[in-house]
């Protein structure tokens, strides 16, 4: 599943166009939308209400192991490097208040341009802010949403995408143009969130997985404790990686009742020596 | 979303991460200057990055980054029980890098780093200052390579250059520097120095193409064995890990005898043998990381902390690569761990 946290509707919007989500209609602090394999949050303005939605969106679909989430919104750019309607993958937040730094694992190819994010807890103007940017880009919720997000997931599976919408010179923000350049941009996300899912199934893959239910069944017909459990599943994980696949043997286990757990300790012993072939 | 079969991993090294402190450090710029299209990142401090929460190792060995940061604190430790000192009385070792190019299935590095990124410690200077420290009480005993594979690193970084430099006329220090790699041509322009030993890790061609990855082949390093020696260098062999598998007699039998083959024993300074161990925790992390290693989940046992195979199963394999090398070497050219 993918998790996408935004700041407003307009950046929402084009999102839940182009994947067909759907807004669910139950009673809940935040606006939520849900598809096949996307669900998204909007959070509203500022880095405690991105942290918030992000820990909500995370909690209530019990975000796990095969999940990522990303936040994607608009920002400013402080240089001329950055065009109006780009793309940006970023590879360092920077929480100005805090001066705390966040870094996700960028492992998969893409085709954005990457870049430093900064998150101010209000607006800022280029000519009117005194002090120094360190980010090449900024904006209002990313920090807050990232640093929530590692609570949750690793870094290689949480990013924030921004799109340049001015360059920091407190140009008025016009919904139907948000909507248009991310609208624009979706391609590449889609093409990015493509590339995770298939890196993820790649690392993931998890042959004991298929065969919880055979190993539940022998552990319980044979009346295995805890450890002994813990035992049979690294033998047979150590039986997958030379093998790939599960001795027959083991499959007629399932058909075994034990009446004792010294006669459960019997049949352990014969399964450990079928699996160690 | 449509699914897209296939995806490609950013080549290792795409983003040097890069402590503010070292960033005109003259090692940091001639490292960068290898890598003109990397995306550099300024950090803080190299843990920012490399001690993350819940961070991957086996996604990040698919594309490693680079973080370039000064050592703080201590240097150089004493050596731990698990290591073997061949004799030496005042063993350290330190460790100029975390983490290795290479991705060996049993490396214990996996269990012990939190992250698979590559740290190079670039402040070398404050490690020949400690070293210097140490020679004031007594002799030393260093091994350089321990956390990673320094050489195989060279053309990155001239670490190994740096310290034979350093080393060569101090009678009391001698260092190791161990390596897998078959890089010897990156330091075949120096002299040899008579206190440096390079110590080359074998295996059998089956154990390097299915848990080694990454290494280069048992050919190319006996190949540079066999230069280095020419060339006047010590050069110690370890047989360490030795795996237990299928056929593994044979195939530590045609080890031995194509070693030699290559090589002249009484060329060699000495040999090492150790069977796989691991302490307990690492083997831990690895398991929950690699679910589908056989070296991982093989049905150790363990003893005081640390995970080995049985005792019967450890004399025998001990005994009998002994024995292979007895053929070749007197007993005490050869060290047991
Ligand atoms: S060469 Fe050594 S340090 Fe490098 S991965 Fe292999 S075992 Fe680990």
């Amino acid at each position: 599943m993918f998790f996408i946290v935004t700041a407003f509707h307009a950046e929402a919007k084009p999102i839940i166009e182009y994947f067909g989500l759907k807004k669910v209609m139950k009673p809940c602090r935040f606006q939520v939308f849900v598809g096949e394999s996307v669900a998204l949050v909007e959070s509203g303005l500022g880095i405690v209400a991105s942290a918030a939605a992000t820990s909500f969106l995370l909690t209530e679909f019990e975000a796990g192991a095969k999940d990522a989430v990303l936040n994607i919104g608009i920002c400013g750019a402080k240089d001329s490097s950055f065009k109006k309607g780009d793309i940006i993958l970023c590879h360092k937040i920077i929480n100005h208040d805090t001066k705390r730094t966040f870094y996700p694992d960028i492992i998969v190819e893409h085709k954005m341009k990457e870049a430093v994010l900064e998150t101010f807890s209000f607006p800022v103007n280029k000519e009117e802010y005194p002090c120094s940017i360190e980010g090449d880009v900024v904006d209002m919720e990313g920090a807050g949403f990232f640093e929530t997000a590692s609570f949750f997931l690793p870094p290689h599976k949480i990013h924030c995408l921004k799109v340049v919408y001015d360059h920091l010179d407190s140009e008025k923000v016009e919904p139907a143009l948000v909507s248009e350049l991310i609208r624009g941009k979706l391609p590449l996300i889609e093409q990015l969130m493509s590339s995770i899912s298939s890196m993820n199934a790649r690392v993931s893959e998890d042959l004991i997985e298929k065969e919880s239910e055979l190993l539940g069944i022998v552990s319980q017909n044979l009346k295995l404790s805890f450890t002994m459990t813990q035992q049979l599943k690294h033998l047979v994980r150590y039986y997958l990686a030379r093998h790939r696949k599960l001795p027959e043997a083991l499959r007629d286990f399932a058909n075994v009742k034990v009446s004792s757990k010294n006669e459960g300790k019997v049949y352990f012993e014969r399964i450990k020596e079928i699996l160690r072939r | 979303m449509k699914e897209l079969k296939k995806f490609s991993a950013v080549r290792s090294f795409s983003h040097i991460y890069v402590e503010e402190e070292v960033k005109d450090h003259p090692l940091t710029l001639e490292i960068l200057s290898k890598f003109p299209k990397a995306v550099k990142i300024q950090i803080n401090h190299y843990k920012e990055v490399f001690c993350r929460p819940k961070q991957n190792f086996a996604v990040q060995e698919m594309s490693k980054k680079l973080i370039l940061a000064a050592k703080k604190g201590r240097v150089i430790y004493s050596g731990p029980e698990v290591c073997q000192d061949f004799g030496n009385k005042n063993f350290y070792y330190t460790s100029p890098a975390l983490n290795c190019i290479y991705s060996c299935d049993y490396c214990y590095l996996k269990g012990m780093y939190p992250s698979a990124n590559l740290v190079i410690f670039v402040n070398i200077e404050d490690y020949f200052k400690e070293v210097e420290n140490l020679l004031k009480q007594r002799p030393v005993y260093l091994s350089l390579s321990y956390d990673t594979d320094l050489l195989a690193m060279e053309r990155i970084v001239p670490l190994v250059s740096r310290w034979i430099a350093y080393v060569r006329g101090k009678e009391d220090l001698t260092i190791e520097i161990r390596t897998k790699s078959a890089n010897y041509s990156a330091l075949s322009h120096l002299p040899p120095a008579g206190n440096v030993i390079l110590a080359w890790t074998l295996s059998p061609s089956e154990v390097i193409e299915r848990y080694e990855r990454k290494t280069p082949p048992l050919e190319l390093r006996l190949e540079n064995i066999k230069r280095a020696i020419d060339d006047g260098w010590k050069v110690r062999l370890c047989f360490d890990p030795v795996l237990y598998f299928e056929n593994w007699h044979l195939f530590y039998d045609n080890l031995i005898t194509r070693t030699f083959s290559v090589v002249s024993p009484e060329k060699i300074n000495d040999a090492s043998i150790g069977v796989f161990r691991i302490p307990r925790d690492y083997l831990k992390r690895m398991r929950k990381t690699f679910p589908f290693s056989e070296i991982i989940y093989y049905p150790y046992v363990e003893k005081d902390g640390i995970y080995t195979y049985p005792e019967k199963i450890k004399e025998e394999i001990i005994g009998y690569v002994h024995l292979l090398l007895r053929r070749y070497l007197p007993p005490e050219k050869i060290f047991i761990i």
